[in-house]
Order: structure tokens, then C-alpha cells, then sequence
């Protein structure tokens, strides 16, 4: 069984290459394509199984970033997206795509008021562009996407990245496990805000949210930037100690898990794992 | 009626708690918050339109639309805006969402209110705002609370722009004038009708001769386009003057003799092994990458432009270097980002003035510093282009005039479609098409502004602000669409000297072209014929087009959010041919345009500089170690690192911080083919305080440093090549070329040597100050000659990536190469407020049995990491060695040199590294003499010099703090 996942780009997004590339290496048949053909041919979105909005600079985030992709969509494709999300489809917005997903309002969307917008993801308290690995805990989440209980170090890059919200939003968030990444110390523990653990001093940690059901899942880190050994920051320490050890690196790591979970989530085995 | 839209955060705002911060650095208590503001030229009519296009820009869980109350209490409030002409990249994306929302097209100008609260008087406001923004491109508008109040707020005001020009024709100008009106012209620029002159051509007198007897030849007074043409086509920007004229007896000059004959050579010894695909002809340079893919490489320097306006200078560099790798072959993917920045000390404040009577301030080093640094960011981040490697160098004397370095790589398939992906060629009746923005006034007399020295009468209009999304849409147009379906047959960068040079350069090709310049889309009505042709407007290129295509390719382009342009043939008539509303307003001859220029012979002279060998303080091993690490030009820069995307296209193997202690790195490795094992490894080197002493040996250095860097990271010295940027001061004086004579040389030899070829340099030949001090002195600042040396190398599969920090206590520590008494000019005897007189003099041949050595070594995987000792020396690179790995070291070190010496000496051609004591057999044999054992790492944090330790922790805090606060 294969599925199909499509891959967002233009207007300034800039990932669209190595996000596409990571559903591909978990087994997708994944495409790339520019939001003014999908504008175009809409009825594309009822073949896919996976949308995602990968990370960039959509309109060189002029006014906030997200917010003028995001209305791009709203105007164009808003009714297509709904019934996307409504059928048994998984969603990903990654960094810039995270940005836009918060805006659209497909996530939160506490009680599946999609379209309605519940978070901002807004200037880094440190009002400067943060590049850098960090390690986030996969919370207590019922989201396909992810691995209870597990961690990834995989890096963010961004300048709005900061997660804010009324309390009674938070709270919402925290009892319907709706929070599905925080930031954490490297030994696990909570960030509590610290700089550069937590990189842009987003409430409570989050560094990804998911709707109700869980299949739309917007996260700043960049999984795909983090799923082989190689791009790791650690990594020349890594193969170092394999090489003393006598063994094989493995080709992945941490940030590959949300793509395999995806391709499990619709029964796709990997070519590497098939062969 | 023009209306304004205002924006409020309404919670806390990262933006203005760092206003705050850096507020309360300077000993005010003051709280701010930030109201944007979207200034529409006609209002929006309802509130129902308002409430669906403020979707766009009011996240309401943070903001809201500005209504009366909203700002809450506050003294002051202070507003920033561009001037007319300026480009606003917010202000265009709004008017895009206001068409797309409302189908309602209307200009747009972005603004921010900062709403100031504390104890404050107007002074200290104006202060405020002093800092806060640009006066050359930016307006300030100050008003009081109760001002505010009483007048409803800030005033709307509309930058629109607003020419007088009614008179939109080509002028004759008569050359048949003395020598002095000549001169006037070439200096000054050609004679309004007012007595006001247009701005500097560039052009010496006997230029002007030249074009005179020209035009007397073709018995008609010039035109005003075609003055203008030439002058950007013969400046030092686009011809290289300075080194294609015949210097004292090298008669084909500095170029080709030494740069593209080193190239020649070595491609010529390489025979099969020659790594070399396309040099020099193209706005890039390309090597093999492998049996699939060229790499491409480019480095331009931005400088003048930096001066005045640092952030637009700086991304209009990055943003324009990005267009020199799309303008490579058939267009190339743009894949890494380099950058590099010469710049006075940020804790100083120097006080010079461009003008006499203390008009023009020069912008402060700190100013320049953050501009240039967040130029690249907005350009790279915003572009998705990583921009992992660079460097920041310090020296008072780039006060004036920072050097500003960009450099983009880019891959590109051997073969598209049966043809050579790096070959092109426009043919006869190729539509010239022009794609990306409209053309306004910027960037006008860019080229032949930088060809001259900054003073009082540098234009204003030379500064111009990238728009990186505008070129994003028609990049990845361009390159991830359009380029494999061969809709084009040849495509170029739009930048110095705007389309004269660009469709100039192209018609070469064909032998003619002809331009109908009332075709192309102007910013705003009112420009001169001749500004069009020259203006420099960034994010454009310019494509041939085989008529059959055009259309197919306009549709492609228009799709993708990109505009473009048909605005004339490409011809075989050896005609450049320009016409204006029907009238032939230029008709020169193209081969007149490309080698009509006289040469000028140069002579130079050289004297070598420095001094006695300076007797020194007493030596303390912890206080001088722990100085040096905090020099500037040895601290870290990882403020920088951190917010440059370096991970973006999910490529980065090796970054530019390394090890857990996170050391700036002088080499990075990338695997820009996501699933091709291969690795690309980019490195510089500079060294620009040793010419002070000998230019010959700076540029030894230079390359050196470039190719030990890549070297040690990993890359075997066999697929290596490297770029050249000469930046050099005063390119008038024999005794400055003199100089740059010796460094040719210098680096001629060292290349040929090591078999590294040049493949792509440029050159910025007058980074000289010329304005007057605080006392209304006359003053000239003139940088070091400076010479950056970029490598590009190729490894195998990125496994063989060696990171600088150590990796396992008990591993052993050497140094690879010989240490000698060379301390002239170094980072040490500078720390004494001295230059020395032994300058570090590189011996080629032994270096290149180190690096062929180090090269195999890597190949087997026995060096645990590795660390070229650069500036600071062996003390420096132990250091930063402990930072990363936050282990220790245990050494004890044996020289005939006193232990200063030796630890900061600046020797070249060595490499500190470590193994895992199971490789020592097989690495002691490999480097013979070459390898120092020095000792052991240890868990124990401290670095163990002779049993004098240093706590790490006092190492990084020397090391990482004093650029920490930028």
C-alpha cells in the first residue's frame, strides 16, 4: 500500500525539498506542489492522504509570519481544507507551516472549531532569529504523528516561534492533550522557559499542538533537518564513537519517527525496511 | 483620501522587550510597545473590507486594530517609515494581500510607531530615534503625548514618489569641449540644464578622448544613454581595469598573468584528474561534484553601498550573489550561503563626517556591524539558502569603508536535456526578456560608484534594499521549473550597471541587440531614459528567448507570482541599439561598447613595512592566554552563527559551531544532494594585518589559511579550489599596486604549488575614506590591503567530515608542522600595541606534504578532530580545542622558542589535532618530522600548559563573552 503526501510550496516557502524528500524516505509517494496549482486543481487534495506545510519565509513574513500565507489559503482553498482535515487525512505544518496552520486555524481548533484562531506563534523573546538544535519530549498525546513518551533533538530555525495564548486556552490545551511538544533541558527535564533550551520563550514550553483528533499536528522544530545521523550537530561525535566501537552508524535518527509514524499510520512499509 | 491602518500588540512583544533592553544598557528605564502601521494611498472604504484584509495582519490573539485608547499611557511617541523610493517589502505584500482580498491593487507604505513610556525629554527621543533608524533611507516623526493626543495620532504620511521630470527625452552632449570640461564630465557627471551634474561616471580623462574621438568618428554629438552605457560598461567594477592594464613589464597585467595562468597550469598538469568545468567566463565558477552534478561558487563584495546604508548594502550582496549562482550555465540551485565582514571595533565610536562642517556622520562601527550582520540575515533566512560559513575580521582602519564579503554555491546537473548544464548562448532573435521587479531609481551610478572612493558627494540613490521573496518566486521559477524544459537559451544576473550591462554582455553572443526601453515597467513614471538603462533595481534577470517560447514561459513565470517583460531582440547587426518611443536614442558599435577602451599602463613601486622585533612584557601564561581569547578578531562570533540559517535544505553536516562548547568554526561541511553521499566543504582565509608588513606574505597566508581549513574539515586537497576577492585602498598610488603586484604573485605561486585552481574572484579596488575628523581635519582612511581567499572542495561521502573538538579522553594531541619565530603582524604583538618585523613567510612545499599526508589520513579516519592554527597561533587553538570538547588537556611542550612564542606564533601550515592512541603507530609514521607529540586529553576540565592549568570555564567565558551583548 502506498499513499500520497503533497508538499506545500511558493510565495517563499523554502523547505518544501528535504520535507518532501523525508515523506519519500519513509515510504510516500510525495510531491511537491506550489499552492497557486493547487489553488488551481483543489479536487487534487481528495487523492491525498498527507498535506504539509513545510517550514520557509512565506511572503518574507511580512505582517507576522504565516499570516499572509495563511489568508493566501483562506481565499483559495479554505472549503477544500476543511473536508480534508474532517476525513481521515493526517496534517503537518512545520515551522513557517506551523506559523500558517495556527493562523488557517486548523490547530488547535479546540472542539473542532477549525478556522477559528486560538494560538499566535509570534516574535522570539529574544526579537532575534534562532537557529539551533534543542530536545523536545513528546508529550502525552494521542497523535498519530508522534511516539508517546520519546524524545527528538532536532533543530529549530526561526524568528517567530513563540507560542502564546489567553490561560483558559492553555488550559484547554493541557485536558484534551493537545500539547504534543515541549522544549526540555538535554537531560529531560523541563525547559521552564530557560533560553536557549526553550529557544523563543514560547508559554509552557510548546513547541507543537495538535487539533482534538491529533492528525493535524504544527510543530516549530524541523524534523526533516534532523532525521539522519548525519545532519545531527553531535554527529561527528557519534560516528566517532561507532567507529572506536566497532560498529555502523545507523542512517537515521530522532526526526524521521514523525514521517515512519505517518507511513504507519497508513499501513506503508518503507522501502528500506521492505527490502 | 490616504488612510492609516494601525496595529497594536496587545501582549508582551519580543520586540519591544529587546527595545527595552537595549534601552536600559544605556541607563534608560523605559518601556515601549509597538504599534505597526500599513499606510494605504486610498482608504479602504468600509469596515466590512477592513475587518477581511486585517486578517492578514491582526492576529487577534495577540493584536488588535489601533482605535483612540488603545496606546495606553505614554510620553513619547516615535515614528519610523522609509522615504520615498525606498524599497518596502512590507508595505508590497500588503498591497498583494489587498488584491488578493479586496481585488484592490493600491500602493502600500509599512511603518512602526514606538510608544515610549519613562522619564524622557525630547533630546533624549531624538536620541532614541537617532539610533533607531537611517536617515538616508528612513524618516523619524517624534511627537509628545499630548501632541499626539490633540492630533489624533501620528500624521498620514504617504512616501510616495514624486518626479518633476516633464522632459523625458535622451540629451545631446557635446564632447568637443577643453580637457578640464572633460575631466568634469568624467568626474562629476554629465551637466544638468541647471548647473547641477548627474553623478560620477567613473571615467578618467583619457576615456573621455576615447568616447570624444568616437563620436567625433561617427559625426554626431553622444547622447546622453550612451555616455552613461559606457561609463558603467569601462568602469573598474565591470572591467577590472586595474588588472587587465599592462603593469611595468607584465604586459597581459595582473589577471591574466598570474590568476587565470595559475588556473591554466594546473588544469593542464591535472590532465584527467582536472576538476575544473567553467572558469571565470560565468557569473559563477564551476567544478565537478561528481560523475551528475558541477558545484558552482561565487564571492562578491558589497562595500560602498555597506558604508552608507550597512543592513540594504549588505542584502543586497547576498540577495545579488544569489542571482550570480542562478546566472551560472543554465541556471544553478542556489545551496550555501558565505559570508565575511572587515569591521572597526564595535566598542569604539569614532566620530568622521563624509562632509566638511560636520554634515554627513559616518555611521558608527557598532551601527555598520549589526546593519551588515542583519542584512544577511533577512537575505539568506528569507531566500532558504543555509549560510553556514564566514568570518568577521577587526581592524579600526574599516572604519570608513567595511568590506562586506557574500558568496553563494550553487549545484547544477551536467547534463539538461542532452545539453552541458554549464553552457549557454543567446542566438539571433532571442527575445530579451527581463524577469522579477520593476526599475526605479536605485542602485543608480552603483557601479561606477564603487569604482571610486567614498566621499561628500556619494549619491544617496546608490543604497538599495532587497527584496529576497520577489527573487524566491522567480528563483524557484526559474531554476526547479523552467531551466529543465529549455525555454530559454541564455540567462544573467541583473547587477551592476542594471540591464546596459546585462544585455550588453549578453548580445556578445549574437553581435547586436536592440532595446525598446519604453517597454520597461517602471516603479514610478518620470525617469530618464538613461536612468532606466542603468539603473540597478535589484532581483532581475535577464533571459534570451527563442520567440516560440516566449509564451509558455511568460504563463510559467506569471503562475509562479513572477513578472516579466519582453523589451527587445538580440540582433547580429554589431549594433547596440536603444529605442525610445520610436527614436533611436543609442547606436554604438557593441565592439567599441566591449574594447573601445584605452589601456592605461600602470608602474608600481614596493617598499616592505615593519619593524625592530619588539621586546615584550613579561610573559603570563593564564592572563595572556585568557586576553588573547577575548581579542576580536579570536572570540567567538556565535551570536552571528545562531541566527543565520544554517540548517535549512536539510544539508548541514558539519555547521559553524562545533563540539558542545559550540567553537565558530573556519570550515564547514555540507551535503547539498540530499542522496548523494558526497560532501562539499567550504573554508576562507584572510590575514589582511600582514600587509603591513610584506603583501607577498599576506597573501601566502591567505590562501594557506583557506586551504588548511578545508583540509583539515576533511576534504582531500586534490578536489580543492579556490576563489580570489582582492579588496584592496588608494589603487592610484604605484606604491599600493606595488603591493598588489607582490600578492598576485605570492598567490600565483602558492596555487600553482598546491594545484588548488582559481576558478571565480573579483575585485574592489578603492576602499578608501576620504572626509574629515571631529576637529574638521581632513582625513583619509585607507583598510589594510586585504585578500580573502575562499576554498571549495569536494569529499567523498561525508563520513570523512573531521569537526575540530576532541572526542574521547586519553586521545593524543599533536601539532602538526614546524612553529617558528614568526610573530610579525600577529594577533600577539598587536594584543602589545606592536607589528614586528617576522612575518609569518609560508613554505609551500613542505605544507603541501602535510596537507597530502592529512588528506590520506583522513581517507583511513584516524584524526579525531582537527584545528588549523590560524590567528592567535597554537595557544589560541588549544584553547578553543578544550571549549568544544569541554575536556582538558595535559601537554608539555618543547621548542627552542620561549613559551610565548611558541604558543602564538602564527606559523603557517599547521594543524593541531588528536587521535585515538590506536592510530599512533600508523599517524607518527604518515607525518614523519611533521608531527609534535604535545600530550594528552583529559576529563579533568582544565587545559595544562607546562602544569599551569586553566580552567576551561575561564577559557570559554574569555572566549565567548565580549561579543555576546550584540
Amino acid at each position: 500500500m502506498t499513499a500520497k503526501s503533497l508538499v506545500l510550496t511558493g510565495y517563499g516557502i523554502n523547505s518544501e525539498e528535504e520535507t518532501s524528500f523525508a515523506f519519500e524516505t519513509a515510504g510516500f509517494n510525495s510531491q511537491i506542489r506550489h499552492i497557486n496549482d493547487l489553488a488551481e486543481n483543489p479536487n487534487e487534495l481528495n487523492d491525498v492522504q498527507v498535506l504539509c506545510i513545510p517550514g520557509g519565509f512565506s511572503y518574507g513574513d511580512d505582517t507576522g509570519s504565516g499570516n499572509a500565507f495563511a489568508q493566501k489559503m483562506r481565499l483559495t482553498l479554505w472549503d477544500h481544507l476543511k473536508k480534508f482535515v474532517e476525513r481521515d487525512t493526517l496534517t503537518l505544518g512545520i515551522c513557517n507551516g506551523c506559523q500558517i496552520v495556527a493562523n488557517l486555524g486548523l490547530a488547535p481548533a479546540i472542539d473542532k472549531k477549525y478556522g477559528e484562531r486560538f494560538v499566535a506563534v509570534t516574535h522570539n523573546l529574544t526579537a532575534r532569529y534562532q537557529c539551533r538544535f534543542v530536545d523536545v519530549a513528546v508529550q502525552d498525546t494521542n497523535s498519530p504523528w508522534l511516539t508517546k513518551g520519546t524524545k527528538l533533538h532536532i533543530p529549530v530555525a526561526h524568528g517567530e516561534g513563540r507560542f502564546m495564548m489567553a490561560d483558559e486556552t492553555l488550559k484547554t490545551l493541557k485536558d484534551m492533550k493537545q500539547i504534543a511538544l515541549r522544549f526540555t533541558k538535554p537531560d529531560g527535564a523541563m525547559a521552564n522557559g530557560e533560553f536557549p533550551f526553550n529557544p523563543n520563550g514560547a508559554m509552557d514550553d510548546i513547541a507543537g499542538i495538535t487539533d482534538p483528533t491529533g492528525r493535524v499536528l504544527a510543530l516549530m522544530p524541523h524534523p526533516e533537518r534532523g532525521m539522519f545521523n548525519w545532519q545531527r550537530d553531535d554527529y561527528a561525535t557519534l560516528k566517532d564513537r561507532a567507529r572506536r566501537e566497532g560498529k555502523a552508524l545507523p542512517e537515521t535518527t530522532d526526526g524521521i519517527q514523525i514521517f515512519q509514524n505517518a507511513a504507519q499510520y497508513f499501513g506503508i512499509k518503507a522501502a528500506n525496511e521492505a527490502a | 483620501m490616504s488612510q492609516r491602518i494601525e496595529v497594536i500588540t496587545v501582549s508582551e512583544d519580543g520586540r519591544a522587550k529587546v527595545l527595552e533592553q537595549n534601552l536600559a544598557k544605556t541607563g534608560k528605564k523605559i518601556s515601549a510597545r509597538i504599534v505597526d502601521v500599513y499606510t494605504v494611498e486610498d482608504d479602504i472604504r468600509n469596515a466590512a473590507n477592513l475587518q477581511a484584509l486585517s486578517k492578514s495582519f491582526v492576529n487577534p490573539v495577540t493584536q488588535k486594530l489601533l482605535t483612540p485608547g488603545d496606546e495606553g499611557d505614554f510620553d513619547w511617541a516615535l515614528e519610523i517609515g522609509y522615504l520615498p523610493g525606498v524599497t518596502d517589502n512590507i508595505g508590497h505584500t500588503v498591497s498583494e494581500l489587498s488584491n488578493l482580498t479586496l481585488n484592490d491593487n493600491q500602493p502600500v507604505y509599512s511603518s512602526q510607531v514606538i510608544l515610549l513610556k519613562g522619564t524622557l525629554n525630547e533630546a533624549d527621543v531624538k536620541q532614541i530615534a537617532a539610533g533607531l533608524h537611517n536617515p538616508l533611507i528612513q524618516r523619524a516623526e517624534i511627537k509628545d503625548a499630548k501632541q499626539y493626543k490633540k492630533d489624533g495620532g501620528m500624521d498620514v504620511i504617504v512616501p510616495k514618489v514624486r518626479l518633476s521630470n516633464d522632459h523625458l527625452v535622451a540629451d545631446d552632449v557635446d564632447l568637443n569641449i577643453s580637457d578640464a570640461e572633460l575631466t568634469a564630465i568624467g568626474k562629476d557627471g554629465i551637466k544638468n540644464p541647471d548647473g547641477t551634474r548627474r553623478g560620477p561616471l567613473g571615467m578618467s580623462l583619457l576615456y573621455m578622448q576615447a568616447v570624444r574621438d568616437y563620436f567625433k568618428k561617427l559625426g554626431r554629438p553622444a547622447k546622453d544613454i550612451e555616455l552613461e552605457m559606457l561609463a558603467q560598461s569601462w568602469s573598474e567594477h565591470c572591467k577590472h581595469t586595474i588588472f587587465a592594464s599592462p603593469i611595468d613589464d607584465v604586459k597581459d597585467g595582473l589577471y591574466k598573468h598570474y590568476i587565470k595562468r595559475a588556473t591554466q597550469e594546473i588544469r593542464a598538469a591535472k590532465g584527467k584528474d582536472d576538476i575544473c568545468v567553467s572558469v571565470f567566463k560565468d557569473n559563477s565558477g564551476g567544478i565537478v561534484f561528481d560523475d551528475e552534478w558541477l558545484i558552482t561558487d561565487k564571492v562578491e563584495t558589497h562595500n560602498s553601498p555597506s558604508a552608507l546604508d550597512p543592513f540594504g548594502g549588505a542584502i543586497t550582496g547576498i540577495v545579488g550573489v544569489n542571482r550570480d549562482c542562478m546566472g551560472f550555465g543554465q541556471g544553478a540551485k542556489p545551496v550555501l550561503n558565505r559570508y565575511g565582514f572587515c569591521l572597526a571595533d564595535p566598542n569604539s565610536s569614532p566620530e568622521f563626517y563624509r562632509g566638511k562642517g560636520k554634515q554627513n556622520k559616518m555611521l558608527s562601527p557598532a551601527t555598520i556591524m549589526k546593519g551588515v550582520i542583519h542584512g544577511v540575515n533577512h537575505g539568506g533566512n528569507c531566500s532558504g539558502i543555509p549560510s553556514p560559513q564566514g568570518f568577521l575580521y577587526f581592524d579600526d582602519r574599516y572604519a570608513g569603508k567595511p568590506l562586506v564579503f557574500a558568496g553563494t554555491v550553487g549545484v547544477i546537473p551536467r547534463d539538461i536535456n542532452g545539453k552541458k548544464g554549464h553552457e549557454k548562448k543567446a542566438n539571433v532573435g532571442d527575445l530579451i526578456v527581463m524577469v522579477g521587479g520593476k526599475v526605479g531609481r536605485d542602485g543608480i551610478h552603483g557601479a561606477t560608484f564603487s569604482s571610486v572612493a567614498l566621499d561628500e558627494g556619494s549619491p544617496a540613490t546608490a543604497v538599495q534594499i532587497g527584496d529576497p521573496i520577489t527573487q524566491k518566486k522567480f528563483s524557484d521559477a526559474l531554476i526547479k521549473d523552467i531551466r529543465d524544459l529549455g525555454l530559454y537559451s541564455s540567462i544573467t544576473d541583473n547587477g551592476a550597471g542594471g540591464l546596459s550591462s546585462s544585455v550588453g554582455e549578453m548580445a556578445g553572443d549574437t553581435g547586436g541587440f536592440e532595446v525598446h526601453l519604453d517597454k520597461v515597467p517602471l516603479k514610478y513614471p518620470g525617469m530618464q531614459p538613461w536612468e532606466i538603462w542603468i539603473s540597478e533595481s535589484q532581483e532581475r534577470m535577464t533571459l534570451a528567448v527563442p520567440p516560440k517560447h516566449i509564451e509558455k514561459l511568460q504563463a510559467l513565470l506569471a503562475k509562479r507570482g513572477s513578472e516579466s517583460w519582453v523589451i527587445g531582440t538580440f540582433t547580429n547587426t554589431g549594433k547596440a541599439v536603444i529605442k525610445w518611443h520610436g527614436e533611436t536614442i543609442m547606436d554604438m558599435d557593441l565592439d567599441f561598447i566591449h574594447d573601445g577602451l584605452p589601456e592605461t599602463p600602470l608602474v608600481t613601486t614596493f617598499t616592505r613595512g615593519g619593524d625592530a622585533e619588539p621586546k615584550l612584557p613579561t610573559f603570563d601564561l593564564k592572563r595572556d592566554m585568557l586576553a588573547m581569547l577575548s581579542r576580536l578578531n579570536i572570540c567567538s562570533k556565535e551570536f552571528v552563527a545562531t541566527q543565520y540559517d544554517h540548517n535549512v535544505q536539510g544539508s548541514a553536516v558539519l555547521g559553524p559551531l562545533q563540539g558542545k562548547g559550540r567553537v565558530y568554526a573556519e570550515a564547514t561541511v555540507s551535503r547539498p544532494v540530499l542522496n548523494n553521499p558526497r560532501g562539499v566543504v567550504l573554508s576562507q582565509g584572510l590575514a589582511p594585518l600582514y600587509s603591513d608588513i610584506d603583501t607577498y606574505h599576506m597573501a601566502t597566508a591567505s590562501l594557506d589559511i583557506a586551504v588548511r581549513n578545508a583540509v583539515a574539515a576533511g576534504c582531500p586537497i586534490d578536489h580543492l579550489a579556490i576563489l580570489d576577492n582582492f579588496c584592496w585602498c588608494s589603487s592610484e598610488d604605484p606604491e599600493r599596486l606595488g603591493q598588489l603586484k607582490r600578492a598576485c604573485e605570492a598567490i600565483y605561486d602558492l596555487a600553482v604549488l598546491y594545484q588548488t585552481p582559481f576558478i571565480s574572484g573579483k575585485d574592489s579596488m578603492f576602499n578608501d575614506f576620504k572626509g574629515y575628523d571631529a576637529n574638521d581635519n581632513p582625513v583619509k582612511i585607507s583598510i589594510p590591503p586585504t585578500l580573502l581567499v575562499s576554498g571549495i572542495g569536494v569529499m567523498e561521502n561525508v563520513d570523512q567530515a573531521v569537526s575540530l573538538d576532541p572526542k574521547m579522553p586519553g586521545d593524543l594531541v599533536y601539532l602538526i608542522g614546524q612553529t617558528r619565530d614568526e610573530l610579525g603582524a600577529s594577533e600577539f604583538y598587536a594584543m602589545h600595541g606592536k607589528l614586528g618585523n617576522n612575518v609569518p613567510e609560508t613554505n609551500g612545499a613542505a605544507n603541501l606534504a602535510i596537507y597530502k599526508a592529512l588528506s590520506k589520513a583522513n581517507k583511513h579516519h584516524w584524526i579525531a578532530s582537527a584545528l588549523p592554527v590560524t590567528l592567535g597561533g597554537l595557544g589560541v587553538a588549544l584553547a578553543k580545542k578544550c571549549i568544544a570538547s569541554g575536556l582538558g588537556m595535559d601537554l608539555r611542550l618543547l621548542s627552542t622558542l620561549t613559551l610565548d612564542k611558541y604558543l602564538f606564533s602564527e606559523s603557517t601550515g599547521r594543524v593541531v589535532v588528536t587521535i585515538d592512541p590506536k592510530y599512533k603507530q600508523d599517524f607518527e609514521f604518515l607525518f614523519a618530522h611533521d608531527a609534535h607529540y604535545l600530550g594528552i586529553v583529559t576529563q579533568d576540565p582544565a587545559l595544562s600548559i607546562d602544569g599551569v592549568k586553566i580552567n576551561i570555564a575561564d577559557l570559554e567565558s574569555a572566549y565567548k563573552n565580549p561579543l555576546k551583548d550584540f
